[in-house]
């Protein structure tokens, strides 16, 4: 394949996902390297490929992974903490050497273990300034949701739906959406979803497809709530919640749970 | 105030809370963390099935980020493609016990999506399009993709762990990612 492009368009998935054999790969590599428009091709085609990690059941980080980049990003910013230069050996023979060291050592041991005690405190500083900074945050993204809530539930052309349950499924649900600015506040209760499967909210439109708007998985302790912004200007006939396999559908396949017209 | 400027990172680009990381803005990162870690986060437990292993990997590509920020140019590939590809990389290579990638990785792996994943509801929107496209493979088809994407193995690996003829699996992943593009990308 060296100095030839590949005869074809699948060769770049194959080569970006990985799958060519060792002397294919470096064949193909070979090539790369002095075409500019294969080289092109490769980065499409590493997107694509790219694209499958979407088939990973969803999952999400801890909080401590955050916090722990965070701290890492502060310390690293302001160095280690000083440190000391390198001390010459003393002269073998001592002298007016060996008398000054001997004022020295305990000066400079002194002044070691000062630096030192002044870089952990520093440290314990910035790991609080990292906490603070994440409670910030944290309180911050409530502020923005709650400032989002108190705009739906103010303006006049809100509407808000109940979702009743279907035949034989449990559980209960509000939506309030404006379809001016296509914000949509979920609120509901329903038994966790199976294994493998997600709860998926839909708006019903007066014309075309559903359109979804956002997933849960349910769960006992604690009611689903969600604030998503939906495209503007969508007329909605109905809300709906079906299950679906997990991490939702493009358009629903599953049973519907929940569903309420908009009167 | 406070609610206005938090709104408006929330719509910041990509290319913006780069600008503003290379500028060493702190709270850049952390915007950029919200958005893509549970994305990562999912590929990286999904190959390595390993919370902790992936856990450090995530911690790893987001701190590179933050130290090698300035070399990513993205006027030549998508910040969410470039992490999927590292994330994917790094996993695989932890998986098979490779040595870790270099530092150099934000300058030699332009990726191009096409999708704008800047927003939760796109990412959640593009996963059932993959979930749906990798659906509707045939079963044979997809077991080959899953075993090259997820576990990084080659035409001949994938040949020896099925049993199956290196040719049959050849042909299998060509129709499968034939299929994917034209599903993903009509």
């Amino acid at each position: 394949m060296s100095g030839e492009h590949p005869t074809r368009a699948e060769d770049f998935d194959l080569y970006a996902l990985g799958a060519l054999d060792d002397a294919e790969r470096k064949a193909f590599e070979s090539h790369l390297a002095s075409c500019a428009d294969c080289a092109e091709k490769v980065a499409a085609a590493r997107g694509r490929m790219a694209m499958l990690a979407f088939a990973a059941p969803p999952t999400q980080p801890s909080p401590g992974v955050k916090e722990s980049l965070m701290r890492q990003v502060i310390a690293s910013a302001q160095g280690p903490g000083g440190s000391l230069a390198p001390v010459k050996p003393v002269p073998a023979d001592g002298g007016v050497f060996a008398r000054w060291w001997a004022v020295l050592l305990p000066a400079a041991t002194a002044f070691a273990l000062a630096t030192v005690l002044l870089w952990l405190h520093n440290e314990q500083l910035n790991r609080q300034l990292a906490d603070l900074r994440n409670t910030i945050q944290q309180q911050q993204k409530q502020l923005d949701e709650a400032h989002s809530m108190a705009e739906l539930l103010s303006s006049k052309d809100t509407v808000m739906v109940s979702l009743a349950p279907q035949k034989g499924a449990t559980g209960s649900a509000r939506v309030l959406y404006n379809s001016r600015n296509g914000m949509m506040m979920y609120d509901g209760v329903t038994p966790p979803a199976p294994m493998d499967k997600s709860y998926q909210v839909w708006l019903v439109p007066m014309k075309g497809a559903p359109i979804a708007a956002g997933w849960f998985t349910g769960r006992p302790d604690k009611p689903a709530h969600m604030m998503m912004k939906l495209p503007e200007g969508i007329v909605a006939k109905a809300f709906a919640v079906t299950l679906e396999p997990a991490g939702g559908m493009p358009q629903p396949t599953g049973p519907m749970v929940l569903v309420g017209p908009i009167s | 105030m406070v609610t206005a400027e938090k709104r408006a990172e929330l719509k910041a680009t990509d290319a913006s809370l780069i600008d503003r990381i290379v500028q060493r803005d702190e709270s850049a990162l952390a915007a950029l963390y919200d958005r893509y870690a549970g994305m990562l986060s999912s590929v990286l437990n999904r190959i390595l099935r390993d919370t902790q292993a992936a856990e450090e990997i995530l911690q790893d590509i987001f701190y590179q980020l933050w130290r090698n920020a300035a070399q990513f140019d993205a006027s030549r590939g998508s910040l969410s493609g470039w992490l999927l590809v590292i994330a994917r990389n790094r996993a695989i290579s932890r998986l098979r016990r490779h040595n870790p990638a270099s530092g150099d990785e934000l300058g030699e792996n332009t990726v191009v999506v096409a999708s704008n994943l800047e927003s939760s509801i796109a990412q959640q929107q593009l996963m059932a399009k993959v979930k749906s496209a990798l659906d509707n493979l045939p079963k044979e088809q997809r077991a080959a993709i899953e075993l090259a994407y997820f576990e990084g193995l080659t035409h001949s690996e994938i040949a020896q762990r099925t049993g199956d003829p290196l040719g049959t699996v050849k042909t299998r992943l060509r129709s499968a990612v034939e299929t994917l593009k034209r599903d993903l990308h009509p």
